[in-house]
């Protein structure tokens, strides 16, 4: 196992900026999660890694060799597909012992590792089928072995579990888990979803537009996220971003709405308030940190209920609060019905507060 | 009331009848078809046994009172002068053929790759290039290539036909085969190059035995598009000792009278490789034509 280090990376297509200058450091044995939508660059900064795509400009590390003009094949590196690409024409057995053939190993060490490796991954009566005649679950977990027969120094895996369905993704995502506590892999793992990187990984690298966002915990970025985009691509559902505007009066601040109400914000917040660019700022709260009340208290903005969905264990609440839309989850015995009239109440301790400008998260001293 | 239940199933019945109708009419069609490409090979064959008499006997024999294979015998005697000449030609255009098909897998395999896989600069260009050619009737190119190759000293030589062939092949060929490359997945190479291949190895390891199909269908389209070709192989080649079969079998009208049994024999047996090849890898052949239809 080694660790990974990406310098300043930087990958242009003509004047299309895919990766832009993003820096970060794997460490040995751990897992990574490269998290963002679809076309945040990256796969494409996966791709990087492996050497599929060759790099414009910047550093790849792997264990202590620079690795940028290296071949895939000499980066001592194992990939495993969101397609799976397992070799159709061979069988499962085959597939396995392709990257030790490939690597010259005499033929009964092949023979030993790639048992081992269908023994680890509960497969070994699979071993004579081919890949067509094997199910999505089974075919994954030939992926995972073509990958890990070879004991690379590093695991990378782009979207791993987004062919299998609800279920079997639920179950593949904890043994990869396992498969990683079990092996101290080091293990960069591309997802769109969010629940994915959260629940799975020691680290997540936020990605949008090609730039790296933040790159931290899950509950470091889940508790602080750095800007907007981590804030509102991270939890689900989404945190409520409200737009509002500071005043200040008789030396007290508030966050006026265009619709007419005003909130209170504690000595903190308004630090935080105060170092804004603009008088714009963002409200930022979380479904279970917004209180519900049926009933006006003091403090507490009145709102209408748009949607209801109750998932069972907990019901939440859609409305609308200056032109946003504001999630709200609140315990399956409180009833709440569409268009019935409700007010929120903000935990001052748990709100984000962003720059209306330029969409940074605000920060007390 | 029951009479909406009437016009309903009277509606269903004509809604069938009318599916039916359509389904007699493809079969109808299809059996039209058959006769229409199988009675002249029938016929073909069962003149090629007839004795020379009998062939041009009125009314026609449909079946010849007396069977014979004096016609293939002699054909295939090599001490025969007119064997001579057929075993001749039949080597001629088995040679030509083959160059022809094996020099077009080996430039359509890696163009098509090209095309497929890589972006360089001009390769839409390119690519509308080589399907250009095939806007044109091939007769077209007649007298600028005979200018051409006269010019290259091809002339009285296979190789201008196989250059010719290649040229009219080729683009056919090249799509046919990207076709298929398209469809194979760009990260069964990638996963082989991380496995340890070089791209080269990923290609002839991976990809290459995937594309069997395609490179078979390509071959298929070479060698019978070589083999059956008359106009170019007649206007470039004038010694006897060149000719390939379809203009060599034309020996066989002469001004006063014409070996009908020899002409079928020499047909059928020019047309035997022309079907073996097809039945025994028409399978390939349906696949590769339909698989770059389908986007899976």
């Amino acid at each position: 196992m080694a660790h990974v280090v990406l310098k300043d990376l930087v990958k242009t297509y003509g004047t299309f900026k895919a990766v832009n200058d993003v820096s970060l450091t794997v460490n040995d044995g751990e897992f990574v999660a490269l998290v963002g939508p679809s076309g945040c660059g990256k796969t494409t900064t996966l791709n990087l890694v492996a050497g599929l795509t060759p790099i414009t400009s910047g550093d790849i590390v792997i264990g202590d060799r620079v690795v940028n003009d290296l071949d895939p094949k000499d980066r001592d590196i194992a990939m495993v597909f969101q397609n799976y690409a397992l070799y159709p024409q061979k069988s499962v057995y085959k597939n396995l012992a392709f990257p030790l053939q490939m690597r010259k190993l005499p033929k009964d060490e092949i023979d030993k590792k790639v048992k081992e490796a269908a023994r680890v991954l509960d497969m070994t009566e699979l071993l004579e089928r081919k890949p067509r005649e094997l199910s999505g679950g089974q075919q994954q977990r030939v992926a995972l072995g073509r990958a890990l027969v070879r004991d690379p120094a590093v695991f990378l895996m782009d979207e791993p579990l987004s062919n299998l369905d609800a279920k079997l993704r639920v179950q593949m995502r904890s043994e990869i888990k396992r498969f990683h506590q079990d092996l101290k892999a080091t293990i960069i793992y591309v997802t769109h979803d969010q629940l994915e990187a959260v629940t799975m990984a020691d680290r997540m690298a936020v990605m949008n537009g090609g730039y790296l966002q933040q790159y931290d915990s899950p509950s470091q970025v889940f508790a602080h996220p750095v800007n907007m985009f981590v804030a509102s691509f991270i939890g689900s559902p989404a945190m409520s971003l409200i737009p509002l505007e500071a005043s200040t009066a008789n030396g007290n601040t508030v966050l006026t709405s265009a619709e007419g109400w005003s909130l209170q914000l504690s000595p903190r917040n308004v630090q935080k308030v105060a170092r804004a660019t603009t008088k714009k700022v963002v409200l930022g709260a979380r479904h279970s940190t917004i209180k519900l009340h049926k009933s006006a208290i003091p403090g507490a903005i009145p709102a209408k209920a748009y949607t209801v969905e109750p998932t069972g264990d907990v019901t939440f609440v859609q409305a609308f609060l200056s032109g946003a839309i504001v999630n709200i989850s609140v315990p399956p015995n409180i009833a709440v019905a569409p268009d019935e009239q409700i007010w929120l109440e903000f935990d001052q301790e748990r709100i984000h507060l962003f720059d209306g400008e330029t969409e940074m998260a605000l920060k007390a001293n | 009331m029951s009479t909406i239940a009437e016009t309903a199933s009277r509606d269903r019945t004509r809604r069938r009848m009318r599916v039916d109708g359509w389904r007699w009419a493809g079969r109808i069609f299809l059996a039209f078809m058959l006769l229409y490409t199988a009675v002249p090979m029938i016929w073909m064959l069962i003149t090629s046994i007839k004795s020379g008499f009998a062939a041009t006997q009125f009314p026609p024999q449909w079946w010849p009172d007396e069977p014979t294979l004096a016609s293939y015998q002699k054909l295939l005697d090599p001490q025969n002068s007119v064997g001579q000449d057929f075993l001749r030609f039949f080597w001629n255009s088995l040679f030509v053929s083959t160059v022809t098909t094996i020099l077009s897998v080996i430039v359509a395999v890696p163009a098509a790759y090209a095309f497929s896989r890589f972006s360089f600069p001009g390769r839409n260009f390119l690519f509308f290039a080589v399907l250009l050619r095939n806007m044109f009737p091939a007769v077209i190119f007649l007298v600028p290539l005979f200018i051409l190759m006269r010019v290259l000293g091809l002339m009285n030589t296979h190789g201008s036909l196989i250059l010719t062939y290649l040229t009219f092949g080729l683009p056919l060929a090249i799509w046919l085969l990207k076709g298929f490359y398209d469809n194979i997945p760009v990260q069964l190479e990638q996963a082989a190059r991380i496995d340890g291949a070089t791209r080269f190895q990923a290609f002839i390891l991976i990809v290459m035995p995937l594309s069997t199909p395609g490179i078979i269908a390509t071959a298929i389209y070479s060698f019978i598009g070589a083999w059956n070709e008359y106009i170019y192989a007649y206007t470039f080649l004038s010694k006897n000792e060149q000719l390939t079969l379809p203009v060599g079998i034309q020996r066989f009208f002469s001004e006063n009278t014409t070996d009908f049994p020899g002409l079928m024999a020499a047909s059928f047996m020019m047309s035997v490789p022309v079907v073996v090849l097809f039945l025994v890898l028409q399978r390939y052949f349906v696949r590769a034509l339909t698989e770059g239809a389908v986007k899976h």
